[in-house]
């Protein structure tokens, strides 16, 4: 079987997976929907009360759980591939925390700003954070881990202010961005849909073109440039993209860690480096890991939800262990 | 200027910022012109009441997990050779607070005292750290000693966030006490609390010697004939012993750890004998004054201890992050 035939029966089969984990995710809650109703429900649009579970608490959480899992996947293949780090991601290079921060603050000095601003002021955020952590990388030549440190500081900084905003603001709007900020579905609706769905596909849109160029970064700055690249330029671009998919994620479902880090890793080892493969696989396979990290937190123990973010972290920083311990050997000598 | 005259001015403004500190608050009939005759005399005024019975023990309180954060960062530091490592960066910080977190969520751990479950918290969670990095085998790699305590701590914190979701007055609660909002301290917390200060003093100063002779390397210490894993395992011990006692009564207050031995060596140098009472002042010191901040920051409100700590902190971090040249 060629390489290429493998790759698609690979994604095929992820993309299945997703689709499946998507309408497990639909059924389960504190009220169990058998998964026929489900089909019924979304193609038929008959029954009342199933009906109205469906289609206004759960579809949209599940529609949500899809685009930010891609977005926040596709964001950090693209991050890995342009600071050549495995560690990096949006998480720890500071984007979600930046995000996080523009937002809260967002929310306590305007309360009654039209929440389409919500992403704008994210991407703000995750840009300025950003923003630090190249400055700095820019100025000196880092070793992969040492911009990781980098990023996990100005992430601790903007961190602070989070908890400064929330600790004191008053107790009626404390509990809500609580737990916003751990990375939970809980309570989307089709607002919040619409106002990441635009931005995202769009952004999502700008990488799939970029990814020839992707391909030719990875052959190192020397090679790229006599190609034709304009590395620099193309780096900032890049960086931007990556920065507005992570920072809408958090603006629509809060601080999802460690989903930017273990999707593109996941999907180098399904499909291999070439971009054209990697981030289509890494974007399903972020939408997998966040859709049934929902369905999971909603299944454990009805009613109570454990946040998809939570669930993410809990498997994540174990994930993070293991890479850096099976790369640190050889970048750090 | 001579080592004793330096210790007499840290002392000094110790006491001065405590007493400043001790001003502060909601009654204005308190100053520091009639400070001293209300704290020595009863005379049953209110003032008096509010000084001794609700000021007094959230200061001594700020005080002395100072000065065992403090020393517990110099101890990791040394321990590791690292001039980032400190209990907030290593995990160990998070795994006390998950260690309470537990005890206040789950009835089973309802019988084990706070104490007890904060500083088995720490223990593991440091443990775990040093164990990922290699530290175990003996030999510690410095950027992977930090990146797993990263790992660690966000793991720990984000079991402790879990708890936030689970019902409203938890929620408050364990956020409250994360926060480390220290405004409620009663006299009764204090003793114990001065009782780890003091094992932390006198242990720090018994292992100073072996500090000091772990920063010539392993290879020399074993040379002067001092085992550099006994050292070691002592030292990591004493700084989870400390964090969680510190953390089972005030929170988890960040980077403490990490500012004041940073500090100190720029006054009183390298040599862990000299350093260990300094950075316990300095530590005693930096925390009464962030106390006195988080009183004045939004006056009438309280802004969280924890929080004036990681505003004042994570931008130092960012800073030694930046200038340590040792790293990689």
């Amino acid at each position: 079987m060629s390489a290429q035939r493998q790759r698609i029966i690979l994604v095929s089969v992820l993309l299945v997976l997703t689709l499946v984990s998507a309408i497990w995710s639909l059924s389960v809650g504190a009220v169990k929907v058998p998964v026929d109703v489900i089909l019924n429900t979304l193609f038929n649009l008959d029954g009342d009360q199933q009906r109205y579970i469906i289609l206004r608490s759960r579809l949209p959480r599940v529609v949500l759980a899809l685009l930010c899992g891609g977005a926040l996947a596709l964001s950090g293949a693209i991050i890995q591939a342009v600071i050549r780090n495995p560690l990096a991601s949006p998480g720890i290079i500071g984007i979600n925390s930046g995000a996080a921060l523009f937002a809260v603050l967002l929310v306590s000095l305007m309360p009654n700003l039209p929440p389409v601003w919500m992403p704008v002021a994210a991407c703000l955020g995750g840009l300025s954070a950003a923003g630090i952590v190249m400055l700095v990388a820019h100025f000196r030549t880092l070793s992969p881990a040492h911009l990781a440190l980098i990023g996990v500081a100005v992430g601790l900084v903007f961190e602070a202010g989070v908890d400064y905003l929330l600790v004191t603001s008053s107790d009626a709007e404390r509990s809500a961005p609580l737990i916003w900020l751990t990375g939970s579905l809980w309570g989307r609706t089709w607002d919040h849909v619409s106002i990441s769905l635009a931005p995202l596909l769009c952004l999502a849109a700008l990488a799939m073109a970029l990814t020839y160029r992707l391909d030719l970064l990875s052959l190192g700055d020397a090679s790229a440039t006599g190609l034709g690249i304009r590395v620099p330029a193309l780096r900032l671009a890049l960086l931007a993209v990556a920065t507005g998919l992570a920072s809408v994620s958090v603006a629509v479902v809060g601080v999802m860690g460690f989903i930017g880090l273990m999707s593109p890793h996941i999907a180098r080892r399904l499909v291999g480096g070439s971009h054209r493969w990697l981030l289509p696989t890494s974007m399903l396979t972020g939408m997998l890991l966040v859709s049934l990290a929902d369905g999971v937190g909603r299944a454990i123990a009805p009613p109570i939800e454990v946040s998809a973010g939570i669930l993410a972290a809990l498997l994540g920083a174990p994930f993070f262990v293991y890479i850096m311990l099976t790369t640190a050997s050889e970048q750090d000598r | 200027m001579p080592r004793v005259l330096r210790y007499v001015l840290l002392a000094a403004a110790l006491l001065l910022a405590a007493l400043w500190s001790l001003t502060l608050g909601q009654r204005d009939d308190v100053s520091l012109a009639n400070i001293l005759t209300l704290l020595w005399v009863d005379d049953g005024s209110l003032a008096r009441s509010a000084v001794v019975d609700l000021r007094l023990p959230r200061t001594l309180v700020a005080l002395l997990v100072g000065a065992n954060l403090a020393l517990a960062g110099l101890a990791l530091q040394a321990v590791t050779r690292n001039p980032l490592a400190s209990e907030s960066i290593l995990g160990i910080n998070q795994g006390a607070a998950l260690g309470i977190a537990l005890a206040v969520v789950l009835p089973i751990f309802h019988a084990i005292p706070l104490d007890a479950m904060a500083i088995a918290g720490a223990a593991l969670a440091g443990l775990l750290t040093f164990a990922i990095a290699g530290g175990l085998g003996g030999r510690l790699d410095s950027i992977r000693l930090i990146l797993a305590g990263v790992a660690v701590g966000a793991f720990s914190y984000a079991c402790v966030r879990f708890t936030y979701t689970l019902d409203d007055d938890l929620s408050r609660l364990v956020i409250t006490w994360v926060s480390a909002d220290i405004s409620s301290m009663q006299a009764g917390q204090v003793a114990p609390l001065a009782v780890w200060t003091a094992i932390g003093v006198v242990s720090s100063v018994l292992l100073a010697h072996g500090f000091n002779v772990l920063a010539l390397g392993d290879g020399a210490s074993q040379g002067l004939g001092i085992d550099p894993r006994r050292v070691r395992f002592l030292g990591a011990g004493l700084a989870a012993v400390l964090t969680g006692a510190s953390v089972a009564v005030a929170g988890p207050v960040m980077f403490v750890g990490l500012v004041v031995p940073h500090l100190c060596r720029f006054w009183f140098g390298q040599n862990h004998r000299a350093l260990v009472p300094a950075v316990a002042l300095g530590g005693a010191s930096l925390l009464v004054l962030a106390d006195a901040a988080s009183k004045l920051i939004r006056f009438p409100y309280e802004t969280p201890l924890g929080v004036v700590c990681a505003l004042i902190g994570a931008p130092y971090f960012l800073y030694a992050t930046l200038t340590a040249r040792r790293l990689a």
